[in-house]
């Protein structure tokens, strides 16, 4: 072949290389990973290298809503309470029993247990716990340190005795024995209460003091962050069958964004767990022998909310149709697995006051669709999208880059929607776009996204103006709603005192937003984690965060030692 | 050309030019972009800020006050040698560029290294192989090599080189255990610019006639090749090399996400993401002040190579 015409060779060489590819990945080899008998006594030693797909941002905990972050504070901090991830039920952790609650449910009485240490060596004293909690109510915006959004009209606290504290609400508020059992609402050293938020940030990780069954020994900015077991840990919720230190000597959370070498180091047993496995690659873990665990979140379902107070979705026959043209069966053959239930409910079957909806609340029926777009007079223009009054039915959705597959999921509801003509484009952009656009109703008026907290208030957390505001509600200068009934029906979740009154309101709002078109709920979202077989007594808390006090590794040493 | 000393000044008054047109540029074009840092930072739904809130907050960063106040005040600093805050984490730019810098600066050069030395051999197997084929399959490297995308590289050195055969960690991996991948990740696509060109020039100098003349009177081999050849066929390729320094930096933010290395790479695509300003901007600056550095030193180096530069240069 003349060298001035290398092209067949170069052809060659590269296909060559393409197919190289791709049989690497489809066949990337696993170590021998063999099975652990059930019922195998747990051993205590070895580090867990564990991947997280982003860094951790910051370890204040009301921030502990962001996965990585609560992934963390889930394990090094304590709490007053221990929710139980299947039953939802409280016990007593650093409280020795369940608070006194008055019938106004606006003052908390805590008994403390004696003898709780921080990881600096300090003591948690009640005015300790008062301080916390001052902090977490009050924020303080001078140290740029938030609100917890789970402790909403805090009114102060005070210490009774040296084992008795008081916090007082001015309205009623039913979720704080629920807030305090939370990774938002994990117990601090004085030291640490001091931190601003920079003090909170990476880079000086080590210095937060807690006193969980982990503590921060180490930090690498941006790649690791280590964790070891306290050797004094012994203040485990009582009823707890395992009591004292944990198996584990600690936790190695690792980071890389490359959601390719996070499963192969796991196939490969370079890690020995991951998070965020994601739907198409589910069945090639289990086919490898390793572990698959899907854990529910509790909260929200993953969802579609329409913005009522646009214009163009004004019209509740525009909003019945745009529900009716989504075809959630098929987003869920096409882009998700078995670990991905579809909704039958706003919130999640596990979670807190879940109600099973009508079955004709959320049908497929492209026909009605068209019908009521029809009736409602929306006619198709030249490029097929409906027009009105010279507006055209074309609106415009966020990414949900939190979400599985959110792109994918909106690209579906974008044909759906063309299907029945009307126009849909999908916001594009990282994070911080996403979060300033959707706060925009002229930007962004179908909004996806997803909230986990395993109580009733979770909905308010989504929904209300207060919070995350998924439907951009109220609009503070014209003063113009959207739906003024879903605000107070809201109010009532998170201000009556009575569970059963939540419980009803919470019935209230899902037949509100089906009757009114406000929202679709698509499916339960779970937080899908791998792991190698050696990983024992892995589970998780009530939101699908990993809870290691009582992970055990059965080799006993870690890493190095299968081969 | 003038005297050394006075052709020196002019390209340092160059390289300053630069440096200041770059810094101008690019914190024009950050200050234009909707949202800063400390939106993005505040305005995640799940934080729960009122917008009085927020504006309270930004007004405290100074993020409120007009375009050119923030720039001339940022512009004042970066002269001072204050870089700022990061707006994300609230630590100073100047001990996050100083953490993450020398990793990087090792891995460029192991890279840069890897990369001339790479350059080299495909050089010589394209102009001496043995067989025709041989020279035909080195000659078409150079093309192979520049449309390798590195993201792409990265991931199959990591399943094949890692996960499959096992030889490197790249969880954990020791000091020089941690360079290899990397630094063949972006060699790769790096030297085949200066392959290529290298290739093309020894060509052309073989076939000078006073390389027919050396080789007549005796002179082969290694000598042969250093002494008449590459030593005139370098200058294009030393161009070249300066050139893709830039390569390099953008080489640094793929590899050093793809191996979860912390570097000024993995410090840009983590500043981007948050609006990070401050962080931006001096990394632009420090990129650009090594772009200017190795150019200058090309520049200077073309006298030492090149006999017929410094000649002429004595003549004037």
């Amino acid at each position: 072949m003349p060298p001035s015409s290398p092209g067949p060779t170069r052809r060659a060489v590269l296909g060559a290389g393409l197919g190289l590819t791709g049989m690497l990945l489809l066949s990337a080899c696993t170590h021998p990973d063999t099975a652990v008998p059930a019922g195998a006594k747990p051993v205590p030693g070895g580090v867990l290298d564990y991947f997280e797909p982003q860094s951790w941002t910051v370890l204040y905990p009301p921030a502990g809503g962001f996965y990585p972050n609560g992934g963390i504070l889930n394990n090094i901090t304590a709490r007053l309470l221990y929710q139980d991830p299947q039953t939802l039920k409280l016990y007593p952790w650093i409280a020795t029993a369940l608070p006194r609650i008055n019938a106004d449910a606006t003052e908390y009485t805590f008994t403390l247990r004696p003898g709780i240490t921080y990881s600096d060596g300090s003591a948690l004293t009640a005015q300790n716990v008062v301080d916390n909690f001052e902090l977490y109510g009050r924020g303080d915006k001078a140290r740029g340190l938030a609100v917890s959004e789970q402790v909403t009209n805090y009114a102060g606290g005070e210490v009774l005795d040296e084992h008795t504290v008081r916090f007082r609400f001015s309205k009623p508020a039913p979720g704080f024995a629920q807030a305090v059992s939370t990774m938002n609402s994990g117990l601090l050293a004085d030291a640490t209460l001091k931190l601003d938020s920079a003090g909170f940030g990476p880079g000086s990780a080590a210095k937060i003091a807690t006193c969980g069954p982990f503590a921060i020994t180490a930090e690498r900015v941006g790649t690791l962050l280590s964790v070891r077991a306290r050797e004094d840990y012994d203040w485990a919720p009582p009823h707890f069958k395992h009591q004292g230190r944990a198996y584990l000597d600690g936790i190695d959370y690792r980071v890389n964004k490359e959601y390719s070498v996070r499963i192969g180091s796991l196939v490969s047993g370079q890690v020995q767990g991951v998070r965020d496995i994601q739907a198409p690659d589910q069945a090639r873990i289990k086919d490898k022998g390793l572990q698959l665990v899907a854990a529910p979140t509790n909260g929200v379902n993953n969802n579609i909310s329409l913005r009522s107070r646009h214009r163009l979705l004004a019209d509740i026959r525009v909003r019945r149709a745009l529900i009716a043209s989504i075809d959630r069966q098929r987003i869920l053959t096409k882009l998700f697995t078995d670990t991905y239930p579809l909704a039958t409910g706003v919130v999640a079957r596990g979670a807190a006051g879940y109600v099973k909806a009508p079955d004709d609340a959320w049908v497929h029926d492209v026909d009605r669709a068209n019908a009521l777009l029809d009736e409602a007079g929306w006619v198709r223009g030249a490029d097929g999208i409906r027009v009105k009054d010279g507006a055209r039915l074309a609106l415009r959705s966020n990414t949900a880059l939190p979400q599985p597959r959110s792109k994918e999921v909106m690209t579906l509801v974008q044909e759906d929607f063309a299907r029945i003509g009307v126009g849909l484009s999908i916001n594009d952009g990282d994070q911080v776009q996403q979060d300033l656009d959707s706060q925009d109703i002229e930007k962004v008026q179908v909004y996806h996204a997803m909230v986990a907290r395993a109580d009733y208030d979770v909905v308010a957390s989504e929904w209300s103006i207060n919070n995350r505001d998924a439907l951009a509600n109220h609009d503070e200068e014209s003063g113009a709603w959207g739906d003024e009934e879903v605000e107070r029906i809201l109010a009532r979740i998170t201000g009556s005192a009575k569970a059963a009154d939540r419980e009803r309101a919470l019935a209230e709002f899902q037949q509100h937003v089906i009757d009114q078109a406000l929202v679709l709920p698509l499916f339960e979202e779970p937080q899908v984690f791998g792991f190698r077989q050696e990983v024992q007594g892995f589970f998780t808390e009530p939101v699908g965060r990993p809870t290691f006090y009582n992970t055990w590794l059965a080799d006993g040493a870690g890493r190095g030692e299968e081969a | 050309m003038t005297s050394t000393p006075k052709y020196i000044l002019a390209r340092l008054g160059q390289a300053v030019l630069v440096l200041f047109l770059a810094f101008t540029l690019a914190s024009l074009l950050l200050l234009i972009l909707p949202g800063d840092g400390v939106m993005a930072r505040f305005s995640d739904p799940a934080l729960g800020l009122s917008k009085d809130e927020i504006a309270g907050i930004r007004a405290s960063f100074g993020a409120d006050l007009p375009w050119w106040q923030q720039y001339a005040s940022t512009l004042l600093g970066f002269l001072t040698g204050d870089f700022g805050f990061s707006t994300q984490t609230g630590a100073a730019v100047s001990t996050l560029v100083s953490a993450a810098l020398p990793s990087t600066a090792v891995l460029a050069l192991t890279g840069f290294v890897s990369a001339l030395v790479l350059a080299v051999i495909v050089t010589l197997v394209a102009s001496y192989g043995r067989f025709r084929w041989l020279r035909d399959v080195a000659d078409s490297l150079p093309s192979l090599f520049i449309s390798v995308p590195v993201f792409w590289l990265g991931i199959i050195l990591v399943e094949f080189v890692s996960f499959r055969l096992g030889w490197i960690n790249v969880v954990d991996p020791g000091p020089f255990e941690s360079l290899i991948l990397p630094s063949v990740t972006i060699a790769l696509p790096i030297s085949a610019p200066i392959a290529q060109v290298l290739i093309r020039s020894v060509a052309e100098v073989r076939a000078q006639p006073y390389v027919r003349v050396t080789r007549a009177k005796g002179a082969a081999g290694a000598w042969l090749f250093v002494h008449a050849v590459l030593r005139n066929a370098i200058s294009p390729a030393l161009t070249i090399a300066g050139l893709v320094f830039g390569e390099l930096v953008a080489g640094a933010v793929v590899t050093e996400t793809v191996f979860g290395r912390n570097g000024i790479g993995a410090l840009t695509a983590q500043a981007v993401a948050n609006r990070d300003n401050p962080v931006l901007l001096t990394i632009v600056v420090i990129a650009t002040l090594g772009f200017v550095i190795v150019n200058l030193l090309v520049d200077l180096l073309y006298p030492l190579i090149d006999p017929r530069l410094r000649t002429r240069k004595a003549a004037a």
